[in-house]
C-alpha cells in the first residue's frame, strides 16, 4: 500500500528521474542482449537488430511501464490542462466573454445562497430554539389573524397548561433612562421569570430574573442588552449591582445579556403585536395575581415544549385548553389558540422575498451556463478540423470529450474564483443598502458552505455546458468531415441544433425575468400612486413618551400633550401641528371590539372591530386627509361635552352602507363606557404599508379619554407641517417640548417623507435587485445572440458572396440574416411568455396594483426584448452586407 | 522456430518473474534470460513486455528495486524478493498447481 502510494507520488513528482533511470534499464538490457548475440558470432549490426526484434517496440515497452505506474489518468488530465491554457491564450477573447459571464452567474448566485444561508438555514443562537413555540390567539369570525394575549388568557394558560416545561411572556414597554447623561428613550421589554428559561438563554454576565422577582415589590430589576451595556455604560464589568433610573424609579442591574441575543423583536412578528426593533433592556413582567377583565391584550407567549414533542402534535392539547378557557370566560368565544416552531416565525415574511430572488438568480445561472455552453460550442465547431484531425491520429472520443470537458471545468474555475471575488463585492452592497427589516443581515459574509455552494455550481455549470459541446463536436463523421474540408461546411446536423435551442432557452428566461422584475417596478409605482390618505410633502413627525412615574393618568397625558401643541404653533417656520395614537406609517394603532346601538341586527357574535386611535383637532388637516363628510374634533371636545368620533371611509362603508352616518353611534365592546355620536368621516390612512388594505378606524379626541389608564396614550406622535425647511425645524421643536418639561424625550424625528421611504425599503430592494438580474439578464442574452449570429454569418461568407456575385442585393443579405436571427428570437419570446404565465403566477404576493399577468408589462417586455435582439444581430448582418463577393470566393 | 512457442496466459509472468527472483536479487535483463532457460525456451516472452511486469510488481510491494554493479561492471537495476512477495509466490503457487492439476484432471477423463 505504502509503496504504491511512494511510486505514485514519486511518479508524480520526479518524471524526469524516473524517465532517466527506464531510459537506462532499457539500455541495459539491451545492451546486454546484443552482447549475448556477439558472443554468438553475428556482427554488431546483426547483434543489434536481433536485440531490437526480441526486445520489441521500445516506445511502446516504455509507454507500457509509465502505465504500469498507475498515474495515467493525472498525466492526461495535466496535459488537458497544459492543452487547455495554451488554446485559451489563443483565444483571449472568447476567454474573457466565457469568465466574465460565467462569474456574474455564480456571483449572483454564491451573493443570494449567503443571504438565504444566513436567514434561513442558520439556527437560532437559543439553546432550545428547535423545542420553543410561539403562541398566538386567533379570532377568525372577526377576520384577525394571529393576535396577542389577554392577561387573564394567559394566566389561565400558565395555569392550566400540562404540555409545556415552561412558559413565558413578554410585552414591548418603552424606558426613560436619565441619570448621567442626557435622557434617552429606550425600548425593551417587560417579561415574566419563565421567559429566559424557556429559551434557554444565560446571561453573559450577572444572572436573569428569579420568579420572586417577578412580584410586586421585588420587581425593580433589569437585565441589559449587549449593545446598551457597551454604548452607554461603556462595557463596564462591575455594572452588575449597580442601580440604574429607567422612567424616574431606580431598578437594579443585575445582568447583561451576550450580543447574539435580541430576542423579542420585530423580525417576522405580525405588528399587531408590538415589538421592539431591538431589544435593549428586559424587566420583570409583573402580572396581576387576578388579571383584570377587559385589560388590553398586548402579551407575546412563548413555550419551550417538552423533550421529543413537536409542534405539529401541539394542535389537539392547544384545542382542550381552548374549551376548557370559554366555559371560563364566555367571551372567549370564537377565538382558538395556535403554536409556531419559533425558528419559522423570527424568519416569516423575510422568507418570500429571498425564495423570489433565489429564483430569479437560477434564471440568471442558467443562462450564463447557456450562454458559455452557447460560446464553447461555437468555438469547437470552429475546431472541428483539428478535432477530427486528433481523432483520425487515434484520440478516442472518450479523449476527445475529455479535452472539452477539461476546458470547460478550466473555465468554470475561473469563472467560479472571479464569481466569489463578484458575489463578496455585492454582499457588501447589500449590507449597505439593504433593507433594515432583513433579520442577521448584519452576521452575513462568505462562509464554508457558501464557498462549497460556489463551488458546487462552478463545477455543475462545467458539466453543464461542457456537456452540450462535447455531444455536439464529438460527433463527427470523420470521413465526412475531413473530405469537405471543413471551410464551407454546414457541420453535424446536431450542434447548430444544439445551438439554436440554447438560444431559444436563453432568450425564453431573460424574458421570464425582465417581466418579473417590470412588475416590481410597475408595483412601486403603482404603491406610490396609491391613495395613502395623506400627503408626506414637508410634515415632520415624532414621538413624545410620557414616563408613567410621573404622568399616570389620561388627563394629565393630555394637558402636557395640549401644553406642547400649543407652543410648537408658536415656533417660527411651523404652519400646523397635531398629534395621533400613530402617524402615518408610525405603526399599527390599537384595536377593539365595538358595538353598533343603531344596528342591533348586527349580531355581536361577528365581532365587529376597529382601529382606535386618539387624535387632536387639525391632526388630519396637518396630514393632508381629507375630511370627507361633518366636522373635525374642536376644543369644546372635553369630557365634559358630548363624546365624539370621526370614522374613516371604509368604516362608514363596512358598518354604515348606503346611509349618512353623522349623527350615528358607536362605542367600544365594553357596555359600561358610553357611545359616541359620529361627526365626521375621513379618508382611509395607512399605518404600516402603502400596500395595506386599511382597517375600519374611529378617531377620539385626545381630551375624551374616559379610561384614566391607557398606555398607548402614554407616548403620542405628533405631525408638524412646516412652512419651509424641515429639518431646521427641529431644534425649535425640541425647545417647545423643553419648555414644558426639560426630561421630556424627543424620540423617532423623522420627516413623513422618510416614513414613507423607509416602509417600502423592502419593496425597493426586491425590485432594484430583480431588476438588475432581468438587467444582467438581457446582457447575457445579447451577448449570446450576437455570438450565434456572427457566427453564422462568418460561416456563410462563402456562401454569400456566391449569392452576390450571382446578383443578390446588399439589402436582401442583410434581411436574410435578420430573417435567421427572428426566427430564434421570436420562438424565444414566445416561449418566455408561456413561462411567464405560469412564472409570475407565483409572485402574485408580492404585486400590488397590476395582475401577474399585466399586458402592459407582457407586451412592453416582448418588445424590448425583440428591440434588444435585433441590436445584437445588427452588427454581424451588416457586416455580412459588406462582404465582398471576391473576398469571400477567394477564401475557399 | 516461432512454431515451437507458445504465448503465455495472462497473469502466469507475475509468477515465473517471483519465482525466478526467489534464489537471489537479479537485473531484468537476467530475469528474462532465466525465464527463457527455464522454461527451456518453449514459452515465449516477449522481452519488452517483462519490464511493465516488473514495475506492476514494484508497485504493488512484492519485490524491491536497487540500483547495483552488475558483474562486468555496469549500473543496473536489481530486483529483489520482499517478504510479501515470498508470500505472494506461495499463495499464487499453490494456486497454479490446482488449477493446472484440475485442467490436467479434465482433459484426461474427456
Amino acid at each position: 500500500m505504502l509503496q504504491d502510494l511512494r511510486i505514485r507520488i514519486r511518479a508524480l513528482f520526479q518524471k524526469n528521474a524516473m524517465e532517466t533511470e527506464l531510459h537506462e534499464e532499457l539500455r541495459f538490457h539491451v545492451e546486454h542482449e546484443v552482447e549475448k548475440y556477439r558472443r554468438s558470432g553475428m556482427s554488431e549490426e546483426q547483434a543489434r537488430r536481433q536485440a531490437r526484434l526480441v526486445f520489441g517496440g521500445q516506445d511502446q515497452v516504455k509507454e507500457d511501464c509509465r502505465e504500469a505506474r498507475g498515474t495515467r489518468f493525472v498525466e492526461t488530465a495535466l496535459q488537458d490542462v497544459r492543452y487547455s491554457l495554451r488554446s485559451m491564450r489563443k483565444n483571449p477573447g472568447f476567454f474573457a466573454i466565457a469568465t466574465l459571464t460565467l462569474a456574474f452567474g455564480i456571483g449572483a448566485s454564491t451573493a443570494v445562497f449567503s443571504l438565504v444561508d444566513t436567514i434561513l438555514l442558520k439556527p437560532m443562537p437559543y439553546p432550545n430554539a428547535n423545542r420553543v413555540a410561539m403562541l398566538w390567539r386567533r379570532w377568525p369570525l372577526a377576520g384577525i389573524g394571529d393576535s396577542p394575549w389577554a392577561p387573564a388568557e394567559y394566566g389561565f394558560l400558565a395555569r392550566t397548561a400540562t404540555t409545556f416545561q415552561n412558559l413565558g411572556a413578554f410585552k414591548k414597554d418603552s424606558f426613560n433612562l436619565t441619570g448621567s447623561g442626557s435622557p434617552e428613550l429606550l425600548e425593551g421589554v417587560r417579561a415574566s421569570a419563565g421567559f429566559f428559561t424557556v429559551l434557554g438563554m444565560s446571561p453573559a454576565l450577572g444572572r436573569t430574573f428569579t420568579a420572586e422577582e417577578d412580584q410586586p415589590g421585588h420587581d425593580h430589576m433589569v437585565v441589559l442588552s449587549n449593545r446598551l451595556w457597551q454604548t452607554r455604560f461603556g462595557g463596564d464589568a462591575s455594572i452588575v449591582g449597580k442601580t440604574i433610573d429607567l422612567n424616574g424609579d431606580p431598578y437594579t442591574v443585575i445582568g447583561v445579556m451576550p450580543a447574539s441575543f435580541t430576542f423579542p423583536n420585530q423580525d417576522g412578528i405580525p405588528p399587531i403585536l408590538d415589538l421592539p426593533k431591538e431589544t435593549e433592556l428586559w424587566v420583570p413582567l409583573l402580572l396581576p395575581a387576578v388579571p383584570l377583565r377587559g385589560a388590553a391584550s398586548d402579551l407575546g407567549v412563548i413555550g419551550l415544549l417538552e423533550p421529543g414533542a413537536t409542534v405539529s402534535g401541539l394542535e389537539q392539547e392547544l384545542g382542550v385548553y381552548e374549551r376548557r378557557l370559554e366555559e371560563l370566560i364566555p367571551q372567549e368565544k370564537g377565538s382558538s389558540m395556535r403554536a409556531v416552531p419559533l425558528e419559522r416565525q423570527a424568519v416569516g415574511d423575510a422568507r418570500r422575498p429571498l425564495l423570489l430572488l433565489q429564483g430569479a438568480v437560477s434564471v440568471v445561472l442558467l443562462i450564463a451556463c447557456a450562454n458559455v455552453a452557447g460560446l464553447t460550442l461555437n468555438r469547437s465547431l470552429g475546431r472541428r478540423r483539428e478535432l477530427t484531425l486528433r481523432g483520425a491520429l487515434g484520440a478516442g472520443r472518450s479523449r476527445l470529450m475529455g479535452q472539452l470537458m477539461t476546458e470547460s471545468l478550466l473555465l468554470a474555475t475561473a469563472g467560479g474564483l472571479m464569481g466569489i471575488l463578484f458575489g463578496e463585492a455585492s454582499l457588501y452592497f447589500v449590507k449597505r443598502f439593504g433593507p433594515d427589516g432583513i433579520p442577521h443581515l448584519h452576521e452575513i459574509g462568505l462562509n464554508v458552505w457558501v464557498i462549497l455552494y460556489a463551488l458546487g455550481i462552478t463545477l455543475l455549470s462545467g458539466v453543464l455546458f461542457g456537456l452540450a459541446p462535447a455531444l455536439g463536436a464529438t460527433r463527427v463523421n470523420m470521413v465526412e468531415a475531413l473530405k469537405e474540408g471543413g471551410q464551407r461546411s454546414g457541420g453535424s446536423a446536431t450542434a447548430p441544433r444544439i445551438r439554436n435551442l440554447l438560444m431559444v432557452a436563453q432568450v425564453a428566461m431573460a424574458m421570464v425575468l425582465v417581466i418579473a422584475a417590470g412588475l416590481l417596478v410597475r408595483t412601486f409605482y403603482s404603491m406610490l400612486d396609491s391613495d395613502s390618505g395623506f400627503k408626506a410633502a414637508r410634515v415632520v413627525t415624532f414621538e413624545l413618551p410620557l414616563p408613567a412615574s410621573k404622568y399616570a393618568d389620561t388627563g394629565r397625558m393630555a394637558q402636557v400633550y395640549r401644553q406642547v401643541l400649543l407652543r410648537l404653533q408658536s415656533v417660527p417656520g411651523v404652519q400646523s401641528a397635531g398629534i395621533a395614537s400613530v402617524v402615518p406609517l408610525g405603526g399599527a394603532p390599537d384595536g377593539t371590539v365595538i358595538r353598533l346601538p343603531e344596528h342591533p341586527t348586527m349580531d355581536q357574535s361577528e365581532n365587529p372591530f376597529a382601529n382606535y386611535s386618539f387624535a387632536s383637532p387639525g391632526y388630519f388637516s396637518t396630514i393632508g386627509t381629507t375630511l370627507l363628510r361633518g366636522r373635525d374634533f374642536s376644543d369644546a371636545d372635553t369630557l365634559s361635552s358630548v363624546p365624539v368620533t370621526i370614522i374613516t371611509g371604509s368604516m362608514a362603508k363596512r358598518y354604515f352602507p348606503g346611509e349618512d352616518p353623522i349623527g350615528k353611534q358607536v362605542g367600544v365592546g365594553n357596555p359600561k363606557i358610553p357611545v359616541r355620536t359620529i361627526i365626521g368621516v375621513v379618508a382611509d390612512i395607512k399605518h404600516e404599508s402603502l400596500r395595506e388594505e386599511p382597517d375600519p378606524e374611529m378617531f377620539v379626541p385626545y381630551t375624551q379619554s374616559e379610561i384614566r389608564a391607557w398606555p398607548s396614550m402614554q407616548a403620542m406622535q405628533f405631525a408638524v407641517q412646516t412652512k419651509g425647511d424641515q429639518t431646521a425645524i427641529a431644534d425649535g421643536i425640541r425647545q417647545a417640548v423643553h419648555g414644558v418639561d426639560q426630561d421630556l424625550p424627543v424620540a423617532k424625528f423623522a420627516t413623513l417623507t422618510t416614513l414613507v421611504d423607509r416602509s417600502m425599503t423592502a419593496d425597493r430592494f426586491s425590485m432594484l435587485l430583480v431588476g438588475a438580474f432581468g438587467i444582467l439578464a438581457l446582457l447575457l442574452a445579447s451577448i449570446g445572440m450576437y455570438g450565434v449570429i456572427a457566427y453564422s454569418v462568418m460561416q456563410r461568407t462563402a456562401e454569400i458572396g456566391v449569392r452576390m456575385a450571382l446578383g443578390a442585393q446588399r439589402a436582401q443579405i442583410f434581411a436574410m440574416i435578420l430573417r435567421q436571427a427572428s426566427r430564434l428570437a421570436f420562438a424565444g419570446i414566445g416561449v418566455g411568455l408561456i413561462a411567464a404565465f405560469g412564472a409570475t403566477r407565483l409572485m402574485a404576493r408580492f404585486l400590488y396594483g397590476v395582475t401577474p399577468w399585466d399586458p402592459i408589462t407582457f407586451a412592453g417586455v416582448s418588445l424590448l426584448l425583440a428591440g434588444v435582439v435585433f441590436l445584437a444581430c445588427y452588427f454581424p448582418a451588416r457586416r455580412a452586407m459588406k462582404v465582398d463577393p471576391m473576398i469571400a470566393l477567394r477564401c475557399e | 522456430m516461432t512454431d515451437r512457442h507458445i504465448d503465455l496466459p495472462q497473469g502466469t509472468l507475475d509468477l515465473l518473474i517471483l519465482r525466478t527472483l526467489s534464489h537471489s536479487p537479479q537485473h531484468g535483463w537476467a530475469i528474462s534470460e532465466r525465464v527463457q532457460q527455464m522454461s527451456s525456451d518453449v514459452l515465449k516472452i516477449q522481452q519488452g513486455s517483462l519490464y511493465p511486469a516488473l514495475h506492476r510488481l514494484e508497485r504493488r510491494g512484492w519485490i524491491k528495486a536497487d540500483w547495483g554493479t552488475s558483474e562486468n561492471n555496469r549500473r543496473a537495476k536489481y530486483y529483489e524478493l520482499t517478504r510479501s512477495g515470498e508470500k505472494q509466490l506461495e499463495v499464487e503457487t499453490d494456486s497454479w498447481r490446482k488449477l493446472s492439476a484440475a485442467v490436467a484432471q479434465i482433459l484426461e477423463s474427456v
